[in-house]
């Protein structure tokens, strides 16, 4: 059995009287890559946002290879208006991290409306994300003392856009590349920050039929080549099935079900969600 | 290899624009009277530069919109000014208060890096409550700290420090850098020429920081805090370091402004100081340094010298010019500006730096739609 | 006691609800374009100029005030429509940014006119009177002021909860783009709170310079700002919030003016602290104690950025 990346355990994200997400649980192991689908507006970028600290959950403990990333339960005002049952109570302690600190601890992730550094180049995007393991502080930087770090730096980002193959554009202004190069550079950009567990949202949105296609050779191969453990939140059912060893299923934040893809397809809930089932 | 070589034609070329410019200012103060309106309008302007490249590392760079830039240079024009008048002079200055607290003065540059210290000091106190709001709260709250030092400097229980409301005066000034032999007559003038020195290293060392892994993180923040945060860039650590940067390099600013005025009182710290200043930032393009310096002395010669024919009558032959007398040449001014402001959103510069300028169309950067 | 704190707690009151009629059109503009209106103050300033200036020429008093009304509201219309409007795309720092310009050119204009000088503001009958509240000799004006800017705000807040421009306010306060798509007019509803905002202003001028007497160039600076931070203090965007934010710091600015009297009269101290100092410094410390322990104000609301 190999080892628990991600464990997110009763996770309850409420903005004022609306539920984005309703007590979903999840377990990623080591190596996998996972799916996270469900139709628009199920929560499932809200799970992400929660995950990298960019949210403070409602209720509900993320862990990230046993360290406790985000840990809270209904506070104060909260309180009345919780819609979600109390399952676990969390009530110990608050814990949240900054996203930079989650980054760090080895989750990397990339945005649905793509946000890359507008200002900067290519390879100046790739680059800022190595910041985060740097040794040299503001004084050496600025007296550029830091220039072999700067070197190793700029050697890696190379490397990395050879990966993805965006090499030929390192000097361009990241925002001027078309969108599906633009998806391809955030997942760089992530990669570049050496994480363990990488998050991508939306990969293919935007993507023509043939990227797609090529998509996903190329999570599998990254997989591989950097030892890493994925979670994709995607609507194209083509590259969900074909890629993931698991898929969760979220509709109106709730999870509804789980298992392989072929235990997906099968699964009548999951059909009713999609395709719009009776009313109960 | 062939950019390579284009970067460094154009960062040759800009150091030979910066070394001529020196040696102008040199050769001119040599040569002119020290009256000439040129020189009131270099050493200003050489102070002014200073805190708006140190605004624009703020605005420009790391994306905060602050207005305490009057509340730094506050700092470091007191602290300079408490630090280096001369000891018998002190009891002259502080009449009211038995010659002061402060029995000791300390050379010129020494006391230069402690004020842009003490601003910076404060800066990092401030921060820590404030960097932690949203743009236009940052805005605000920084105007109001500002606002706090003016009264606390001008409150006469610490007098003996700051000599309360009243004026501090005796300090080196810029033109105590001249160098006068025997019978104090001037043998060599420096007196434009350090403070060009100052601002110069200053600047410099602003623009290395912009151009080094940390300005890049501070790029990162101001296009995207939320992408930044989320590739492991400490938002508040980064913050906080800029905005402390920022206020060092004002307070030395500020320490300028007191050698070239020769007298300083924490009354004319307004508000209206630091509004000049971002307008001369906005002028010379946010988030360009080389604007902001152009601007800076544009900014200040027109409004103390080439366009203060506008407050005097004017003839032309027989006619009198209407609407010219007091006051005109800063409606005039301010109409300026509000065209700037409306229809050249990108200022002198926009984004662009000196080094650029000397490349070719093909390799400039693209204006990046903010 | 209560003979020594009254007088500051009276003036206090006034000034609050001068503050307040400012410290509206702030929260409003907030509310719908989030734009700090840094020019707000000096458009009450202006008005004051504009008061100085028609009385001077001999119309009869009540139309140089109805005049005075008009004048600053078309002043306020025509700054949005010149300064802003064009800006509405652009990102929020070009718009502040045009905002102190703004501020800048109406001040330097009033500088060219008036030549700097302080402007004498002419004396309002009724409420120039003196009158005597217990014990204290005041002018009418300290009493008329919270009375006129009660009435005012009720019938501000009428206006926006029951009439169909009103609800145009809110809709376009809340979600501007999909305000726009519904079919409101955004253009008309950003006039009509300029319009609005720059009306309470010209009345909070007349009630605020016939206390203070005089008007010069950078008068509506101070007030401006302290405005602006009442609105902040309740929450912006909210105008009960700005009203009792601007009455708070009216209250305690002027306490603190006489808190070194009071202190001494009360035998706590037994010498001159120069605290008067502070009473403008209090504002921006109430302002940033606010912003770190609740930074949404009284009466804000709280929003999550959405990623």
């Amino acid at each position: 059995m190999s080892r628990n990346v991600l464990k997110v355990e009763n996770l309850t994200m409420q903005f004022g009287g609306v539920v984005a997400v309703h007590d979903l649980c999840m377990e990623i192991n080591e190596g996998e890559i996972v799916a996270l689908i469900g139709p628009n507006g199920a929560g499932k970028t809200t799970a992400f946002n929660c995950i990298t600290s960019v949210y403070e959950p409602t209720n509900g403990r993320i862990s990230f290879l046993n360290t406790v990333i985000a840990q809270n339960s209904p506070q104060k005002k909260m309180r009345n208006i919780y819609a979600g049952t109390l399952p676990g109570a969390f009530t110990d302690k608050t814990v949240r991290l900054t996203p930079d600190k989650v980054t760090k601890l080895g989750i990397a992730r990339t945005f649905q409306n793509i946000r890359l550094f507008g200002s900067m180049t290519v390879l100046e995007n790739v680059m800022t994300a190595m910041h985060l393991r740097r040794h040299s502080n503001v004084f050496t930087a600025t007296l550029h003392l830091n220039r072999s770090e700067e070197k190793t730096m700029k050697q890696k980002a190379l490397k990395l856009l050879e990966t993805v193959g965006l090499l030929d554009v390192q000097d361009e202004i990241a925002t001027s590349l078309p969108y599906g190069k633009q998806r391809l550079l955030e997942i760089a950009r992530a990669l570049a920050t050496d994480p363990k567990l990488l998050l991508l949202d939306e990969p293919a949105a935007g993507m023509n039929p043939q990227e797609t296609d090529e998509l996903s050779a190329f999570i599998r191969r990254i997989k591989d080549q950097f030892k890493l453990t994925i979670l994709v939140i995607e609507h194209h059912m083509n590259l969900v099935m074909e890629i993931s060893d698991r898929i969760y299923v979220v509709d109106f934040g709730k999870l509804i079900a789980e298992g392989t893809p072929a235990e997906i397809q099968e699964n009548p809930a999951v059909i009713a969600a999609y395709l719009g089932g009776e009313d109960e | 290899m062939k950019t390579k070589k284009k970067i460094n034609a154009g960062t040759l070329w800009s150091a030979l624009v910066v070394v001529l410019v020196y040696a102008g200012v040199f050769i001119a103060e040599q040569n002119l009277p020290s009256t000439s309106m040129l020189f009131t309008v270099l050493k200003k302007g050489a102070t002014y530069a200073l805190v708006a490249v140190s605004m624009n590392l703020l605005n420009g760079f790391t994306g905060l919109f602050s207005l305490g830039q009057a509340g730094f240079m506050l700092i470091g024009a007191y602290t300079y000014a408490i630090f280096t008048i001369p000891v018998a002079d002190r009891l002259n200055v502080y009449q009211y208060y038995d010659g002061g607290l402060i029995q000791f003065a300390m050379p010129v540059i020494p006391a230069l890096i402690v004020a842009g210290l003490a601003a910076a000091l404060f800066a990092f106190l401030i921060g820590m409550p404030v960097l932690r709001l949203k743009s236009d709260y940052l805005a605000i709250a920084t105007l109001g700290f500002a606002e706090i030092l003016r009264a606390i400097f001008q409150w006469n229980k610490l007098g003996a420090v700051t000599n309360g409301s009243n004026i501090l005066r005796e300090f080196p000034t810029f033109n105590d850098f001249n160098i006068v032999n025997a019978e104090g007559e001037v043998v060599v003038y420096l007196s434009t020429l350090v403070p060009f020195l100052i601002a110069g290293v200053c600047i410099a060392l602003i623009v290395m920081l912009i151009n080094s892994t940390f300005g890049r993180s501070l790029r990162a923040i101001k296009d995207d805090e939320i992408a930044a945060e989320a590739m492991g860039i400490n938002l508040f650590h980064h913050k906080q370091m800029s905005f402390c940067i920022s206020s060092f390099f004002a307070g030395i600013g500020g320490a300028m402004l007191a050698m070239y005025q020769s007298t300083i009182q924490a009354k004319a710290f307004t508000s209206a100081m630091t509004y000049e200043i971002l307008l001369i930032v906005v002028i010379g393009g946010i988030g360009s340094v080389t604007g902001s310096c152009i601007s800076s002395f544009l900014f200040v010669a027109c409004s103390e010298w080439w366009l203060r024919f506008l407050d005097q009558k004017q003839m032309i032959g027989n006619f009198e010019v209407p609407l010219l007398r007091n006051g005109f040449r800063l409606v005039v001014f301010s109409i300026i500006i509000m065209i700037v402001v409306l229809f050249f959103r990108q200022g002198i510069m926009g984004t662009k730096e000196l080094p650029d300028l000397f490349r070719r169309k093909k390799n400039l950067k693209p204006e990046v739609k903010a | 006691m209560f003979n020594t704190v009254f007088p500051y707690l009276l003036t206090g009151i006034s000034v609050g609800g001068q503050y307040a009629l400012i410290a509206i059109g702030y929260t409003m503009v907030y509310g719908i374009l989030r734009l700090i209106n840094f020019a707000h103050g000096d458009v009450f300033m202006v008005a004051g100029i504009v008061m100085v200036y028609l009385n001077a020429s001999g119309m009869p008093l009540w139309l140089s005030i109805l005049l005075t009304l008009l004048i600053t509201v078309v002043i306020g219309f025509t700054i949005e429509r010149v300064a802003y409007k064009p800006l509405r795309t652009a990102p929020r720092m070009s718009i502040m940014i045009s905002a102190i310009g703004v501020s800048y050119t109406l001040q330097n204009l009033v500088l060219y006119i008036t030549g700097g000088l302080n402007q004498f503001y002419p004396k309002i009958p009724f409420i120039s009177d003196s009158v005597t509240i217990f014990g204290v000799s005041t002018k009418m004006v300290t009493v008329v002021t919270p009375i006129l800017t009660v009435i005012l705000v009720v019938a501000l807040v009428l206006l926006i909860n029951h009439t169909k421009i009103g609800m145009a306010m809110r809709a376009v306060s809340k979600d501007f783009e999909t305000s726009q798509l519904m079919g409101i007019k955004i253009n008309n509803v950003i006039s009509t709170t300029f319009i609005i905002g720059s009306f309470l202003a010209a009345v909070g001028s007349m009630l605020y310079f016939t206390n203070y007497n005089t008007v010069v160039q950078t008068s509506g600076a101070m007030p401006g700002l302290k405005a602006f931070v009442a609105a902040v203090f309740g929450g912006i965007g909210s105008i009960p919030g700005a009203v009792v934010g601007a009455f708070v710091i009216g209250i305690c600015e002027n306490i603190i003016k006489g808190l070194d009297i009071i202190l001494f009269k009360a035998g706590i101290t037994t010498q001159n602290l120069g605290l008067a100092t502070f009473s403008d410094a209090f504002t921006f410390a109430l302002l940033i104690i606010i912003l770190i322990v609740k930074p949404t104000g009284l009466f804000g609301e709280k929003t999550t950025d959405k990623v």
